[in-house]
């Protein structure tokens, strides 16, 4: 259960580095030009509609924790996608007509400044899409500006050397297929195998090169609990990376590549079920998006680790006994596994089922308050310090629960919690899901 | 042709086209907008009750949510009651829509509607100045939200000078009145006043989209 404080230092260490920027040779004008050209590709019927609707209440900002912890009004979400609706009001509303004399054009200077705002200050997380009155989705409206950035080259340049390594290695955090192997070989030699490059699999496990670096014990935790309902399974050394920085920064080609490589692979093996690990981006990425992002449906169900792990053991394929050291815990919802991805009750009821205690935040569920550096967010140093303010507001909600620990099932919350503990001094153990559930498999 | 007859007449006439019109042009407009089927395999669901259901709850407090907006709620609530009220059970109101419609419904005494009339105009001040000095508000708002809000107001203000002869002839405050309605009409459909329309299949998509996915909005 334990983290591996050395290799944690070492990337910790390595994110306050930010990459060099790269040039990537494109005009004022091109960039411009491009993200018009996307937000006139991404607005639909749906965005149109949430567009035209907002009626500058601000009572999406009240659900926002970078809000919450700075009162900066700049973070009220509905304000971090002002120059798409501008746009939207201008270029392609029924009344564009009547608005365009009073509506100023988007312009590339007003794109740079609110780079900050939609990378830096938002991680997508959607809880502002609950709060507001007139149902806005706004967390897809400034999903839309982060891709519109992105075609004007506009990502971060932590997130941008991201998406390069993994469009042009497939690997992330210098995490490749040999380094998955050298882990599959290190395993085995502890007496773990781990079946990689299996031809033909009815599961397809996915994970992450964090887990691979950081989170070992993760990806071994799902092994058992699948090797236990004795399912045929499979790792794929070129297809293992569920993580999607294309999802994230907001780039088409590196998202719909990380999504193609993992449906042909689940293809190719005939996998009836594709498994992705704790992950919430990239659940999101596989179970909600990866079918419209390529066109198709996709011939195999998508469990996250967790609802697949309940379903073994609702099925009777798994069975848990109760934990000889039964805690009080509180999970922590990852955003885009719960209120984007309806995955509340089964991390719950597998934690019950283990014999502990589940103590929830007073906002928890589709009103869950964000860990504060999901969506990688964590992995942009200028935003560190706002990071680690809204860090504290999640902190301050866990411990009000008095639980012992803190269980989620997202390595990237995982990762925000670890550093916002770090800096702060918070000893919270901080545990994983997965793990916590293959620790009370019955022999 | 008196300033009255003009209200009465076609002044009444082309704002109510312009406030149909307007608002079919808007809303089908952007209704009509394509939009790609959702092929992500959905959890077991009810578009329909899901739709609806958002279009009810998010009029209802907010959960774990409130105590932080509290106050939007409530003031949000008191000035569309009060001027449902205003506009719906003041008497004369209701003999202009029996006249329309060809029935009407039993009155509020003057005296109820009146002040009804008069704290809803000073609860949209009271928002008018909040919008003009809350940080967040101020960032957000534009001129819509301000002369929108100005639009409601002056009808409401016009009818009360009406109703008690302030200020000016009886006829002359009746054709105010009514023009400052009519003016509220042709601005419906331009500004924000048209998210009494939009709200709809906004909170709609809401429902049904993150029903989809398991999660009830």
């Amino acid at each position: 259960m334990s983290v591996d404080q050395a290799a944690f230092a070492e990337f910790r260490e390595a994110l306050k580095a930010p990459p060099t920027p790269v040039d990537d040779g494109l005009s004022d004008a091109e960039r411009l030009a491009r993200a018009r050209q996307t937000f006139f590709a991404r607005v639909d019927r749906r965005a149109a509609v949430d567009l035209d609707t907002c009626i500058h209440c601000g009572m999406c900002a009240e659900a926002c924790h970078f809000y919450m912890a700075t009162e900066d009004e700049r973070y009220t979400p509905t304000y971090k996608f002002a120059p798409l609706r501008r746009f939207y009001r201008r270029e392609v509303s029924p009344l564009r007509w009547f608005f365009k004399p009073f509506t100023r054009k988007l312009r590339l200077a007003e794109l740079q400044d609110w780079q900050e705002l939609v990378y830096e200050s938002c991680t997508g997380c959607g809880r502002c899409d609950m709060i507001c009155p007139m149902g806005i989705n706004l967390s897809t409206m400034i999903g839309i500006m982060r891709q519109g950035l992105a075609s004007a080259g506009l990502v971060p340049a932590e997130l941008r050397a991201l998406q390069s390594e993994q469009s042009d290695s497939n690997s992330l955090f210098g995490v490749g297929a040999p380094e998955l192997t050298a882990l599959v070989d290190r395993l085995r030699e502890q007496g773990v195998g781990l079946p990689l490059d299996r031809d033909r699999a009815d599961v397809l496990m996915l994970t992450t090169a964090v887990e691979v670096r950081l989170f070992p014990e993760s990806l071994k935790a799902a092994a058992r609990i699948l090797d236990k309902a004795g399912v045929n399974w499979t790792l794929s050394s070129t297809a293992f990376e569920a993580a999607n920085i294309g999802l994230i920064s907001g780039d088409r080609d590196t998202r719909r590549a990380a999504m193609r490589r993992i449906v042909d692979q689940a293809k190719a093996c005939g996998a009836q079920c594709v498994v992705v690990p704790e992950s919430g981006h990239a659940y999101q990425a596989l179970r909600w998006e990866a079918a419209n992002e390529l066109g198709e449906e996709l011939p195999f169900d998508v469990y996250a680790i967790a609802e697949y792990a309940a379903e073994l053991v609702n099925d009777g394929k798994v069975k848990l006994k109760a934990t000889a050291d039964p805690k009080t815990l509180t999970y922590h919802d990852p955003c885009r596994l719960g209120r984007h991805g309806g995955v509340y009750e089964a991390p719950r009821e597998l934690l019950a089922e283990a014999g502990h205690h589940v103590r929830d935040t007073e906002a928890n569920r589709r009103e869950n308050v964000c860990c504060g550096g999901g969506c990688g967010e964590y992995t942009i140093s200028h935003g560190a310090a706002l990071r680690q303010k809204a860090f504290e507001v999640k902190r301050h909600e866990l411990d009000a629960t008095g639980a012992e620990a803190v269980v989620t099932g997202c390595a990237n919350c995982r990762i925000n919690f670890l550093i916002g503990a770090a800096n702060s001094g918070w000893d919270k153990p901080i545990l994983s899901l997965v793990e916590t559930v293959a620790e009370n498999i019955a022999d | 042709m008196t300033l009255l007859d003009f209200a009465r007449g076609p002044g009444l006439q082309w704002s109510l086209v312009i406030l149909v019109v307007g608002i079919i042009w808007r809303l089908l407009g952007a209704l009509m907008i394509t939009a790609r089927r959702d092929l992500a395999k959905p959890r077991p669901h009810s578009r329909l009750r899901d739709g609806v259901g958002v279009i009810a709850s998010r009029s209802l407090p907010a959960h774990v949510f409130e105590k932080r907006i509290r106050f939007q709620h409530v003031s949000g609530y008191a000035w569309h009651i009060g001027l449902f009220v205003t506009v719906l059970f003041f008497g004369p109101h209701i003999q202009f829509f029996e006249s329309i419609l060809g029935f009407g419904w039993p009155n509020l005494p003057n005296g109820v509607v009146v002040f009804a009339g008069a704290v809803t105009i000073a609860l949209l001040i009271a928002l008018f100045i909040r919008r003009m000095t809350n940080p967040v508000q101020k960032l957000i708002s534009n001129f819509d939200d301000y002369f929108s809000m100005i639009m409601v107001i002056l009808p409401l203000v016009t009818g009360i000078l009406a109703f008690a002869h302030i200020g000016a002839r009886y006829e002359t405050l009746l054709a105010l009145h009514l023009l400052s309605i009519e003016a509220m009409f042709v601005w419906f459909p331009f500004g924000k006043l048209m998210h009494t329309a939009m709200s709809f299949p906004a909170r709609f998509q809401a429902g049904s989209g993150f029903g989809r996915r398991g999660v009830k909005a």
